[in-house]
């Protein structure tokens, strides 16, 4: 090993552990030991994957501030990782940790992850993370999975921006919230976006 | 402290109300809002015609009427004047926009019927009824919800639109006559 | 004949018109919480100047709430506490109004996102989420001036958040006007934030 390689990896050597130890500490504070080094583990396997660990730190540490029981934090990490996982596998390599998180969710909901590969393709630029929420966001209004992902792939594909998406969240919650069944406030929205298409089959 | 489900219900008028918000007392004003909240969503719905044009209005006016509280002549009367302001921003508003669609929202209290695929006959009478009335005048249109939906009376609708009552005569007539012929032309019209 | 007809025609129209009456006349329901959790977020963002400005013009301000106003205040919101959360992009105005104003937060330069709960009779509102390690000491909300509703203004990287509110550092409470969180929330409900990001489409 060269003495600038070796001065290279001792810093590396250094470096990493800062970083894990800054994770630690705030995992120190608010878990027991044992579901600690649990949940450090199952961190460092995600990020060994490339998973983005800040979400699952976050999970630890709303379970331990909501004081539930070791297992049941871990369980909870160890899911949201596999969901995580298979996002940036839907997703592809190249994508940002907010959009990760974003499709984590909207697999959470039900979305296939063919439906997320298939979004990625339509979306040739920009980022996924606000449709994907969006549409999180409207399956946990009770709007039919089907039916939202297509609308909201039909919205990225036509290249709607971010504004765009969330105007239109928030018409459907609007509608829903006045007392619109969820699938045809959707609809509703679907035509208003869509003026010359054909009508949204309502169920 | 006090719990809110032992209070005994007190109806504070509209001027004590409009009292204590300009002691200071700004959250008071949401007593003010929930007061003239409904009523005053369904003048701006049907003068607007969509439900994005018209909770703008409405919640401009709202902000509108508390900045410029002090300027409240008759504190009794801040419905009318609210109305007032909320007139002109409607008025205002119709301007602005373009819209290609001019969807007409249902003011049903359960269940928006929008005509998709299989309009119910109740939904398709209140397109009807919104696509007259976005073809009336805009002043027409103000007259014609201030008497036969809001029920004023001339005097009133006069301090509300800073119009004359013979205008405003008129211009109920005449929206009157054009929403009749709109809305029955297509039925069995008398031939001559 | 002629004019039978015409009289017909008349009473048709007429009866036609009562029935566009009545149909105008049907009440409007309106999204109370989250129309009203607006307005008063813009009447309580009025600036204080102006508000001093607005007090003074009638009386001296009294510092001293007689039990009227104390009865008038506690009626405001005398159903189950609500709250509002605005979606802020950066291009909004008010984003842009308050970045200026950058209070302490977990990402500086981001956008900032105002948070709103309305609990008149609690002494303490914090917001927890996944943008401040669900800490209920974090974040405290400031209470209006006779409580009411209560905000916060915090600077949160784009992308999707879970978050709550936890009242009197116990009770935790999910946001009635955002888009509930699914997932495992260990038994307390989470609201879902959106973000977007700066200049990206």
């Amino acid at each position: 090993m060269t003495n600038r390689s070796l001065v290279l990896f001792t810093v590396a050597l250094l470096c990493a552990p800062v970083a894990l130890r800054a994770q630690d500490a705030r995992l120190d504070a608010r878990l027991d030991a044992r579901t600690r080094d649990a949940v450090v583990a199952l961190i460092d396997s995600a990020r060994a994957e490339g998973i983005p660990s800040e979400p699952l730190v976050q999970k630890a540490l709303e379970g331990a501030s909501k004081h539930a029981d070791g297992p049941r934090i871990l369980t909870a990490v160890r899911l949201l990782a596999g969901e995580l996982g298979d996002a940036r596998a839907a997703l592809g390599p190249s994508s940002t940790d907010a959009e990760v998180i974003a499709g984590a969710s909207a697999l959470h909901a039900g979305i296939a992850p063919a439906a997320l590969s298939r979004m990625r393709a339509s979306r040739t630029h920009g980022s996924l993370t606000v449709a994907l929420a969006v549409l999180s966001d409207l399956i946990a209004r009770g709007v039919p999975g089907d039916t939202a992902t297509t609308v909201i792939s039909a919205l990225t594909g036509a290249g709607a921006p971010d504004a765009e998406l969330l105007r239109f969240q928030q018409g459907v919650e609007r509608d829903i919230a006045q007392g619109a069944t969820p699938a045809a406030a959707l609809g509703v929205r679907a035509k208003s976006a869509f003026p010359s298409a054909a009508p949204l089959r309502t169920p | 402290m006090l719990d809110a489900g032992v209070l005994p219900s007190v109806e504070l008028s509209d001027a004590a109300l409009v009292d204590i918000v300009l002691k200071g007392e700004s959250e008071a004003y949401a007593r003010l809002v929930a007061r003239y909240r409904d009523r005053y969503a369904r003048f701006a719905l049907h003068m607007l015609g969509n439900r994005e044009d018209a909770e703008e209005a409405l919640q401009d006016a709202f902000v509108r009427g508390y900045r410029s509280l002090h300027r409240c002549g008759d504190p009794a009367r801040f419905g009318s004047w609210l109305l007032a302001i909320l007139a002109n921003r409607c008025r205002t508003a119709g301007g602005k926009r373009t819209r290609h669609e001019r969807r007409f929202v249902s003011a049903e209290d359960r269940h928006y019927a929008i005509a998709l695929d299989h309009p119910a006959d109740a939904s398709a009478w209140r397109e009807e009824i919104a696509r007259a009335l976005a073809r009336l005048d805009a002043d027409q249109r103000e007259a014609f919800l201030l008497k036969h939906v809001e029920e004023m009376e001339y005097e009133q609708m006069s301090v509300v639109t800073g119009a004359g009552v013979s205008a405003l005569k008129m211009r109920v007539k005449r929206a009157r006559e054009r929403m009749r012929r709109m809305l029955t032309e297509g039925e069995d019209a008398p031939t001559r | 004949m002629h004019q039978h007809d015409d009289l017909d025609a008349m009473k048709r129209g007429d009866d036609v018109l009562e029935r566009v009456v009545e149909e105008l006349r049907r009440p409007l329901r309106v999204n109370t919480a989250l129309f009203d959790a607006r307005v008063m977020d813009e009447v309580l963002r009025t600036p204080s100047g102006l508000r001093e400005r607005i007090a003074s013009l009638m009386q001296p301000r009294t510092f001293r709430v007689s039990p009227l106003i104390a009865l008038a205040a506690g009626l405001l919101f005398a159903v189950a506490v609500v709250g509002s959360v605005l979606y802020v992009l950066p291009s909004s105005p008010r984003a842009a109004r308050t970045a200026t104003r950058t209070t302490p937060g977990t990402a500086p330069g981001s956008p900032i996102v105002q948070f709103g709960f309305a609990a008149p009779h609690a002494s303490s509102v914090a917001l927890v989420g996944d943008f401040n390690n669900w800490d209920p000491k974090a974040t405290p909300l400031r209470a209006a001036s006779t409580g009411g509703v209560w905000s916060v203004e915090v600077p949160i990287q784009p992308g999707r958040h879970l978050y709550a509110f936890v009242v009197n550092g116990t009770v935790w409470r999910p946001d009635p006007a955002a888009p509930k969180a699914t997932g495992e929330d260990f038994g307390e409900p989470n609201s879902a934030l959106i973000v977007a990001d700066q200049g990206m489409r």
